[in-house]
């Protein structure tokens, strides 16, 4: 991963609350190995994306901050993430780990209406994207393993329509 | 053609929880038992998927140039899943290509859309079945490629039907 991506996927992995060892993995200076313990540790990194994602819908939606004719796309990606955070809360639990609660001190409060709105969403989807990505081969389970393959689709998809949205290119006759 | 997967399990009871229907949503998952397997269906549905592409590209100079990347990102993927079946002392592909012309499906964007799902789905779901670290990193980066093709065609598909 090139460098100004990866800091700019350790710094919304930071905003969103995640902790030093999973930032130390995002970040490429530590690997992942495939135990029980890397498995929870990316759940709850994941689980405090999904946290961060569902607020930042949820304060777009309520104030209105998505463009009306995007408002029904907001709408089941919020629900998407309500469902990815759900599942994982679940899958902590099953195993008797405590799941990490959403932070109380997001920040959106300087957000504007309109496409930084959705340049907003797209960080975070984006983010989330890549930490997935990136993670996706530490995990041991195959139920999470699955599970987290379908949430990397979900999230692609968000940033596929976002990009679109927002006029960026979608897709390179390069391959990449 | 059946395709089938012999037997369904669910994912995970949460997700039956979501409130929209998204990929992870999905209630039901294939089972597969070995690497071979997973590469063998990824092999037969990229194919299939090739074939209506460069049909529709034909029919369709509009479509040619995402065709042409789908296929150069495909040509990729093949690349790497030979390299993957060496790591894994894997026999070659036996994938026809192109297919013949009583198996070619149709080449509307909803079936590209429909064949592009069932592509990125058995990426998802054969991901706990490689057993490989390394392999599951590989078939990843290219479900990724994939679903954003998916979600390109969802958009162009939404947008014909919306008139």
């Amino acid at each position: 991963m090139a460098d100004d991506r990866r800091a700019f996927l350790v710094a919304t992995a930071r905003a969103a609350g995640l902790g030093a060892p999973m930032l130390a993995l995002l970040a490429g200076t530590a690997a992942p190995a495939r135990s029980e313990e890397n498995d929870l540790a990316i759940l709850s990194a994941a689980l405090m994306l999904e946290h961060h994602a569902v607020a930042l819908y949820g304060h777009g939606l309520q104030g209105s901050l998505f463009p009306p004719g995007l408002r029904a796309y907001a709408t089941e990606f919020r629900g998407d993430h309500q469902g990815h955070r759900d599942t994982q809360v679940a899958i902590l639990e099953e195993r008797g780990a405590a799941a990490p609660a959403s932070r109380s001190d997001y920040d959106f409060a300087g957000l504007p209406a309109g496409d930084a709105f959705i340049r907003a969403a797209l960080e975070i989807e984006v983010a989330a994207q890549r930490a997935y990505t990136a993670l996706i081969s530490g995990i041991r389970t195959n139920d999470y393993l699955l599970s987290a393959a379908f949430i990397l689709i979900d999230e692609v998809r968000h940033t596929t329509v976002w990009r679109r949205v927002l006029g960026l290119e979608i897709y390179s006759a390069s391959g990449r | 053609m059946s395709h089938l997967p012999p037997t369904r399990r669910p994912v995970l009871k949460a997700l039956l929880a979501t409130p929209l229907l998204s990929a992870a949503g999905r209630a039901e998952a294939r089972d597969y038992t070995s690497a071979a397997e997973v590469l063998a269906e990824v092999d037969r549905l990229e194919a299939d998927l090739d074939e209506r592409l460069s049909l529709l590209s034909a029919g369709l100079p509009a479509a040619a140039p995402l065709a042409h990347g789908i296929l150069a990102d495909h040509a990729r993927h093949r690349e790497a899943r030979v390299s993957l079946r060496r790591r894994l002392h894997l026999p070659g592909s036996n994938v026809d290509r192109p297919a013949p012309p009583e198996r070619r499906g149709p080449a509307t964007i909803e079936a590209l859309r429909a064949r592009c799902e069932e592509l990125v789905h058995a990426y998802a779901e054969g991901l706990p079945a490689l057993g490989d670290r390394v392999a599951v990193d590989v078939l990843a980066h290219a479900m990724v490629d994939d679903a954003r093709h998916l979600a390109i065609l969802q958009m162009w598909n939404e947008a014909e039907q919306g008139g």
